[in-house]
């Protein structure tokens, strides 16, 4: 499961249309747009805006998703971006691996462990509007790359749900901190040239991100929640069962023994529930 | 690039972060120029990238990255007490990398560290000195391959060839250089060191196989100990962890015999046993993280002293020594 945040709809527009992504109209807080695979999310500009909308992406879906919940997903933030240095032609996309908070000075560090079609930079998040006569007068000391209004609050939020594997900031040279009239059509083009690169990157994050299928299997599960059920088990001593039933598998590469007899065990009392895991830790353990 | 099922990873190292001050250091330099073609990174502190929370370690290990960093006081640490001292007096260990090239499914650094990535510290020359001035109050015991492989680093930065001639210059202490790797033909060319002890890590075959990725074969490090021993350094065997797997006794009794089939027991400096045993906290940490091998998956009990084992602990380790013992007399073995 993939999940995009773009800060303006002119970003999200081109990505809608290759993923047919379709707007839910129940999400009264923010455009919101749903695929089979993918959620999209127009946060607004701004770094308090992107981190608000990562969060309520992220917090309203993970457990809906039904892929592998929170571990099974992967977070992007694509948008355009600004930069001084002509080496950059516009359109060109970089894969963000530092992230700096201009107002705060912090510095984030996604983890890029994938193969990737792009070259790759760092950006500096401001709060306002960087233009080309701050920098060249001194006003504004730029220390990366390029010059975004989102990464930052983007990267902040993300990464207080997810693993660093599980983030990643794709920006587009979008001009030269010169922009005199916002054009959308432009800003739209620059994302619609990347799409090929994306599509890729998006299959690459998703093998990345891919959960292990877990030991037991789901009737085995199944049974192990009945057994927890009828001996009345701790919360402490339902994760022994649990642990004790994995490694019973991985150690001996066979399914589990039957555990029906304790199913049909109906415990009265805690210490019954005690003796009857005690038995089940000696059949996981040597048999 | 390797390729798994649904991805493929970049290389190892095709990132390394650097910190500002660790830039200008000529260790910096050599290991920069050993990979010209990986991405550069420059970071205020090594901690901002290796102590990130929500790192995954296993990921991770597919495309470890290198953080070259300036190491700031302490240098040196006592010997920890689940560690051999060898009967020396004044153990310490120092670990001027962290992490290890290697992946052993049992190993404990996935449990110490947050981070799979591998730290470099640059300034070599400040444990140096952190060593001399504990020289002045005695003779010292200092491990510096604990919480990484150095001789398996050898290639990238070559701090076992540094500890080597930095030992030959000093009196009262005693260097153990810990390894799985055969590397030995990195510092074939220097002259045998008598306060360096080379000590190889060794496992049966089949453990090396099931739960030593990336870790030279058992018959690649005998070589390497059997060339070592030839050119005259002392070597040291070190038979830890053991590792509990089908048919135990049958599997180390053969090993045994493979190696001094290969090896001259009366040339081996000493040995030592440890049965497979980590905190109880890292354990717990580690066996959550590992669902992928059953290295874990054998009873254990929790010692005095937060220390997981296996149940029949005192079980292998008699097994085993009773075996040693047909090669080696009893002051060669430790543990």
């Amino acid at each position: 499961m993939i999940y995009i945040v773009t800060a303006l709809p002119c970003e999200a527009s081109p990505i809608v249309k290759k993923y047919d992504l379709k707007r839910d109209s129940a999400c009264r807080h923010f455009p919101l747009y749903r695929g089979d695979d993918m959620f999209l999310i127009v946060s607004g500009v701004g770094k308090m805006a992107s981190a608000i909308a990562t969060a309520y992406l992220i917090a309203q879906n993970v457990k809906l998703d039904g892929a592998g919940g929170e571990e099974g997903l992967a977070i992007i933030n694509i948008g355009v971006c600004g930069t001084l240095n002509q080496r950059y032609p516009i359109g060109t996309p970089l894969l963000i691996h530092k992230v700096i908070d201009h107002e705060t000075g912090k510095q984030y560090f996604p983890d890029i462990l994938i193969e990737h079609p792009f070259e790759e930079g760092s950006i500096e998040t401001h709060n306002d509007v960087v233009r080309r006569e701050d920098v060249l007068s001194g006003r504004v000391e730029l220390q990366a790359d390029l010059v975004d209004m989102e990464a930052s609050g983007f990267f902040q939020a993300a990464s207080r749900f997810l693993a660093l594997h599980q983030i990643y900031v794709i920006k587009v040279v979008g001009d030269y901190l010169d922009v005199v009239d916002f054009d959308r059509q432009r800003v739209a083009q620059c994302v619609s040239g990347v799409m090929d690169a994306l599509d890729g990157f998006i299959k690459q994050v998703e093998g990345l991100c891919r959960v292990e299928g877990d030991v037991l299997t789901q009737d085995e599960r199944l049974q192990l929640e009945r057994v927890k059920e009828s001996l009345r088990l701790t919360v402490t001593q339902s994760h022994q069962l649990m642990d004790m039933a994995r490694r019973y598998k991985l150690r001996t590469g066979r399914p589990l023994p039957d555990l029906s007899e304790f199913i049909q065990t109906r415990v009265k009392v805690k210490a019954e529930g005690r003796k009857a895991i005690e038995r089940i830790r000696k059949l996981f353990l040597y048999e | 690039m390797r390729e798994s099922e649904s991805c493929s990873f970049m290389s190892k190292f095709s990132h390394i972060y650097i910190e500002e001050r660790a830039a200008a250091y000529p260790v910096a330099q050599h290991v920069l120029s050993r990979f010209p073609g990986s991405i550069r990174v420059m970071i205020r502190h090594y901690k901002d990238v290796f102590n990130r929370p929500h790192q995954d370690f296993r990921r991770q290990k597919a495309s470890t990255k290198l953080i070259l960093a300036v190491k700031q006081e302490p240098f040196l640490y006592p010997g920890p007490e689940v560690c051999e001292d060898f009967g020396n007096q004044n153990f310490y260990y120092t670990s001027p990398v962290l992490n290890c090239i290697y992946d052993c499914d049992y190993c404990y650094l996935q449990g110490l560290y947050p981070s799979a990535n591998i730290v470099i510290f640059v300034n070599i020359e400040d444990f140096c000195k952190a060593v001399d001035r504990q020289l002045e109050s005695g003779p010292l015991y200092l491990c510096p391959s604990y919480d990484t492989d150095l001789l398996a680093l050898e290639g990238i930065v070559p701090y076992a060839s540094r500890w080597i001639e930095f030992a030959g210059t000093r009196q009262g202490l005693r260097i153990e250089l810990r390894t799985r790797s055969a590397n030995y033909s990195a510092i074939a060319d220097l002259n045998p060191v008598e306060q360096v002890i080379l000590a190889w890590s060794l496992s049966p075959h089949e453990v090396a196989r099931r739960y030593e990725r990336l870790a030279p074969s058992l018959k690649a490090r005998l070589t390497a100990i059997r060339a070592a021993l030839q050119d005259g350094w002392q070597v040291r065997l070190c038979f830890e962890p053991l590792i509990k797997v089908h048919n135990w006794q049958q599997v180390y009794r053969e090993f045994l015999d493979e190696v001094f089939s290969i090896i001259p027991a009366e040339r081996v400096f000493d040995t030592n046993i440890g049965v497979f045993r980590m905190s109880k906290e890292q354990f717990k940490r580690i066996s959550r993280l590992r669902s992928d091998t059953d290295v874990f998956a054998f009873p254990t009990v929790c010692r005095e002293g937060g220390v997981v084992t296996y149940e029949d602990e005192k079980e292998i380790r008699g097994f085993f020594y009773q075996n040693l013992n047909r090669y080696l007399p009893e002051e060669k073995i430790y543990g």
